[in-house]
């Protein structure tokens, strides 16, 4: 257990490393370095996008402006936090920027017009019954939405933490808060959830 | 993470609520888990919780995001480009490796050049650059303040122009 601990905080310090010293080279103009940051971390920051915001079209239009600045301030770049740190600071702001531009004023509409986006597509591959279908469509659509009513903060705070399976240290740097801000966030978001999703089990 | 006091109810203690979800998320070490385990057995309100929580990272799960465009790096390259582009057309002049070499002494001899240029005071001595750009002195008999405002923003000006220049390396368009 202890080595297995140990070796996954290697990894991290590994992975921290690699991630920076990658942009550190893209600093100093290699291109190629960039497209492997992007290789990397572009479904990540698509699919938080796409959690945030609930658009596939948006998600991809914000990614692509993080990606972009992170281009853009490659000539300023210190290592002095994680690189996905750093990133998913940018994709956050941009995310909660969108939402309270109003980007998501359709929002209840697009979750309609998306909601049989992907599911369809990879229920199909695996041939289920239209009964099935439903039943996941369905499922998926009461997720997005008991989702969608979360407060900004605590989606994304919910999001980082479940699917990006980021520390609660990490969630922080990046919402800019405490840690035990975050734990707060997250419970209530939970319970949140926990309340509206019961019915699933 | 340790579980250092299991004696209260996770969920009374707001602290340690998070541990439940960490409990959940199968973060906690052995020991902690074991613990914990122990006092859900007895209390049905973290049962409740655990279970709860289960059922939400279960429906969660299910809740797959799409894959991404194949023209997403596409485009995002174009965007890319065009801002390099940009920033070709406006260094075209300066691409040489020579002038990319002595840079900052180009960028300091016309920093003091405009600003000489821009104090224009009636009585205005020749701008004594001596042996090093940096050791450049400008002296001026009369100098009013707005002058030396229009100068200092020049000044800032040019810098960033020196900064973004340097920036911009030729290895650097991707």
């Amino acid at each position: 257990m202890v080595e297995r601990v140990k070796t996954g905080i290697s990894v991290a310090v590994a992975t921290l490393d690699f991630d920076a010293e990658l942009m550190l080279r893209v600093k100093e103009g290699d291109g190629a370095s960039f497209g492997v940051l992007l290789e990397k971390h572009r479904t990540p920051v698509v699919n938080f996008l796409y959690r945030m915001v609930q658009n596939h079209a948006v998600a991809e239009e914000l990614a692509q402006e993080v990606f972009l600045r992170v281009y853009r301030s490659r000539g300023t770049y210190e290592p002095t936090a994680r690189f996905t740190t750093w990133m998913f600071r940018i994709a956050t702001h941009l995310a909660l920027n969108a939402l309270r531009d109003g980007k998501n004023d359709r929002l209840q509409e697009r979750l309609d017009d998306d909601s049989g986006e992907l599911p369809v597509k990879q229920v199909f591959d695996r041939r289920p019954s239209v009964e099935q279908s439903m039943v996941y469509e369905a499922k998926m659509d009461e997720v997005r939405r008991a989702i969608s009513v979360l407060p900004e903060k605590q989606r994304a705070a919910v999001l980082m933490h479940k699917y990006e399976e980021m520390e609660y240290s990490q969630i922080a740097k990046v919402l800019n808060c405490s840690e035990s801000a975050v734990k707060s966030l997250l419970f209530r978001a939970y319970e949140t959830l926990r309340a509206r999703l019961a019915h699933m089990a | 993470m340790k579980v250092k006091v299991m004696m209260n109810c996770p969920l009374k203690t707001p602290e340690n609520a998070h541990l439940l979800l960490d409990y959940c998320a199968r973060q906690l070490e052995l020991e902690s888990m074991s613990v914990l385990e122990r006092h859900i057995a007895v209390c049905s309100a973290c049962r409740n919780f655990t279970s709860g929580q289960r059922t939400v990272w279960q429906a969660m799960d299910t809740w797959e995001a799409a894959p991404v465009s194949p023209d997403f790096d596409r485009l995002l390259f174009r965007r890319i480009e065009v801002q390099v582009s940009w920033w070709d057309l406006l260094l075209r002049p300066f691409t040489t490796v020579t002038l990319r070499r002595g840079l900052s002494a180009a960028a300091m001899t016309c920093l003091l050049l405009v600003a000489g240029i821009l104090l224009e005071s009636p009585v205005v001595s020749p701008v004594p650059v001596t042996t090093g750009v940096m050791q450049g002195v400008v002296q001026v008999d009369t100098v009013q303040p707005e002058q030396v405002e229009r100068a200092l923003d020049a000044m800032e000006v040019l810098d960033q122009f020196s900064q973004h220049l340097r920036a911009e390396r030729p290895g650097s368009k991707l």
